[in-house]
């Protein structure tokens, strides 16, 4: 009996508590309809070659997303991250894309990827018009109507170095090497352009298979051709330091340029990569006061988890940051404004200045660095902003 | 030029030598090939990364080598392989599968990213009118070195003596009352510990990171077949392939240089009887 009368009474309590939500209803519904999150996907190297880092890229998109909703959101919705695996290839590029824009139903999709993942992607993107921001550097080219990029591509990067190492280092005859893949191959010859372009000459150019790490027979070369300077570019990570620690191994003194080395490769290095000139949009040493902002701000909200943060991370917090601006301008998550408003967004950043505005990429701060006796990297100059040149000439 | 030329081919030997010689070992006395060489190599170039830590000297950095590469594979042949021999193929897993726990156990506890080791030398020295690098040199003397020690221990010691005897004929070794279980246990470990210790010697000349020992292991692989078990073959192979190697990436290109190792291989094989 007792039990029934429980029930009962808790029968119309709810019942009570059903009147009252009742009556909220109108208002709620339409609250809760508008407070539904923006969703933002990030399919990302989790797993495979990407993996080193990958958690720096979602640590950039954490600390955005968390600093935007601590502010209210955008139009009154927070955002909300949601990172997936694409196992840095196609194949998982595509699970990755259809599950965040068919189960997650992802407002957009901002992330750094390698290029076989993007190119996998950016498809289905496009086929479900759905916002795609890609924030890694890559080889150039790649576009479409809803497809952005808010980092480097070789027309950014390579021509200032060059530039450099002729009008500062007196290169005039160079040895050209890097690893035999696309990305290398495609730096390279990026780089000979610049240099024919400029009234030097090539004295040599080798690439060496991406499993071998023995340099000798290509060191052995460069002796031989004795270059005032080099320019390389192999795949990322290890091969910059094998290759440095050979060479300086091997006695050669000539000054170096990298298109391929970044910090933290240089600095797990150690004292390998000692001298070698590289440019880029974004190092942690940048002295601006959005930069040492966002850096404490990792540090603060990452602790000994923190990933340093690298030129293929922070564009991540860049790119969210532009979409975020971009909603709000536009007033709505609809895509077919947000193409049109993005390019007018301009965000300034830890980079500096970034603006999506040319064919769907974007001039890009470009800085000078060099690696120290301990590995670090120190900046050594800025070339103001460098413009990416006709990527998508079908575009705006 | 020509100095050059001749010192990137003796070095190169020199370096495969010592990658390939623990792998040549266990092959010869268990006739199992120890695919999990390229493991042990990481392994000791990892030691090299714990002593950089430490701050102990770089050339402590072998001896920790070969010392964690005999105790891992002292562990695994206990535990793993020694039910295994029966069953030449299923080694293989065996030893692949073991191959991929190291790595990823390496991984797990250092991360995938490149991790620094203090090289011992990093100078160049001059040879005959040719600047090359010492350590290549070194190397090349260390490479004689072990070859040296390991055929005196061959041929000169008890332990020596009873392996060539199952090397040669295992059955009638064992007949005669040698204990083939001991002798595989400390061949296995001891091939272990030679590519740890390679793994650490390496390290002044390449980064390190958990799969530096996947493009060494299939050289090595490729030397110990057409090798067989002959330490003085296994000198000469290191030579002939290593020099065709080099000369090739010089008068060719590299990409051309590095498909030279498997493509001489497989052309020896097809002429070399195979002998013991």
């Amino acid at each position: 009996m007792r039990e029934r009368w429980t029930n009962t009474r808790s029968r119309s309590l709810a019942a009570l508590v059903g009147v009252l939500i009742a009556a909220m209803v109108p208002a709620g519904a339409v609250q809760s309809q508008d407070k539904k999150p923006i969703v933002i996907a990030v399919p990302v190297g989790l797993s495979g070659v990407n993996s080193v880092v990958a958690p720096a890229v979602v640590q950039s998109g954490e600390l955005a997303v968390e600093e935007i909703n601590l502010r209210g959101g955008v139009l009154g919705r927070k955002l909300q991250l949601v990172p997936l695996d694409d196992e840095s290839g196609p194949a998982g590029a595509v699970k990755a894309f259809n599950t965040a824009i068919r189960q997650h139903k992802a407002d957009t999709i901002i992330t750094m990827e390698t290029s076989a993942a993007r190119n996998a992607g950016a498809p289905i993107a496009e086929r479900a018009k759905t916002l795609f921001i890609y924030t890694s550097f890559y080889e150039g080219r790649a576009c479409g109507k809803h497809l952005f990029v808010n980092a480097w591509v070789p027309e950014q990067v390579v021509p200032p170095l060059i530039k450099f190492m002729t009008d500062e280092k007196k290169v005039k005859k160079w040895f050209a090497l890097g690893s035999d893949y696309a990305f290398g191959r495609g730096m390279i010859e990026a780089a000979k352009k610049t240099i024919k372009g400029m009234g030097g000459t090539i004295l040599g150019e080798e690439y060496q298979p991406l499993q071998q790490s023995d340099w000798t027979a290509i060191i052995s070369k460069i002796r031989a051709a004795n270059p005032d300077g080099i320019i390389y570019s192999t795949s990322g990570g290890g091969p910059n330091i094998d290759f440095m620690k050979q060479f300086k191994a091997a006695g050669l003194k000539m000054p170096v340029g990298s298109l391929s080395i970044d910090e933290l490769t240089a600095e797990a290095g150690g004292g390998a990569a000692e001298g070698v000139y590289y440019t880029g949009d974004y190092f942690t040493g940048l002295d601006n006061p959005a930069n040492q902002k966002f850096l404490e701000a990792m540090k603060r909200k990452f602790g000994g988890n923190l990933k340093t943060p690298n030129s293929l991370s922070e564009p991540e917090y860049d790119g969210i940051y532009a979409y975020a601006k971009a909603v709000e301008k536009a007033g709505t998550t609809d895509v077919d404004k947000l193409v049109q408003v993005l390019p007018t967004i301009i965000f300034t950043g830890p980079r500096g200045q970034v603006q999506m505005n040319k064919q769907h990429h974007a001039p890009l701060p470009v800085y000078l660095a060099q690696v120290q006796a301990d590995g670090k990297t120190k900046v050594l100059k800025s070339f103001g902003l460098v413009d990416p040149g006709n990527q998508c000439p079908n575009l705006k | 030029m020509f100095t050059t030329q001749l010192l990137d081919v003796v070095t190169t030997a020199g370096v495969l030598y010592i990658v390939a010689l623990g792998l040549l070992i266990v092959y010869g006395v268990l006739k199992i090939i120890n695919l999990a060489h390229g493991a042990f190599l990481a392994v000791g170039a990892y030691a090299g990364v714990v002593t950089t830590g430490l701050g102990w000297n770089p050339w402590t950095a072998p001896l920790l080598a070969f010392v964690v590469g005999v105790v891992v594979a002292a562990l695994v042949e206990w535990r793993v392989l020694r039910r295994l021999y029966a069953r030449p193929l299923d080694t293989i897993l065996a030893t692949w599968g073991l191959n991929i726990i190291v790595v990823q156990l390496i991984t797990l506890y250092f991360g995938r990213e490149i991790r620094f080791a203090e090289s011992a030398i990093g100078r160049a020295v001059t040879v005959s009118g040719a600047t090359y690098s010492e350590y290549r040199l070194v190397l090349l003397l260390l490479a004689l070195a072990l070859g040296v020690a390991v055929w005196l221990v061959m041929q000169r010691t008890q332990i020596g003596i009873v392996a060539r005897a199952v090397i040669m004929n295992e059955e009638l070794a064992q007949a005669l009352g040698i204990n083939t279980r001991l002798v595989r246990f400390v061949t296995f470990c001891l091939g272990a510990g030679l590519a740890a210790l390679a793994g650490a010697l390496l390290t002044p000349l390449v980064s390190v990171h958990p799969n530096l020992g996947v493009p060494w292991l299939i050289n090595a692989f490729m030397l110990v077949l057409v090798a067989g078990v002959s330490l003085a073959n296994l000198a000469l192979a290191a030579l002939v392939l290593g020099g065709a190697q080099v000369l090739v990436s010089s008068y060719g290109n590299p990409v051309l240089g590095s498909l030279t190792i498997v493509i001489l291989a497989v052309i020896i094989l097809r002429f070399r009887t195979i002998t013991i």
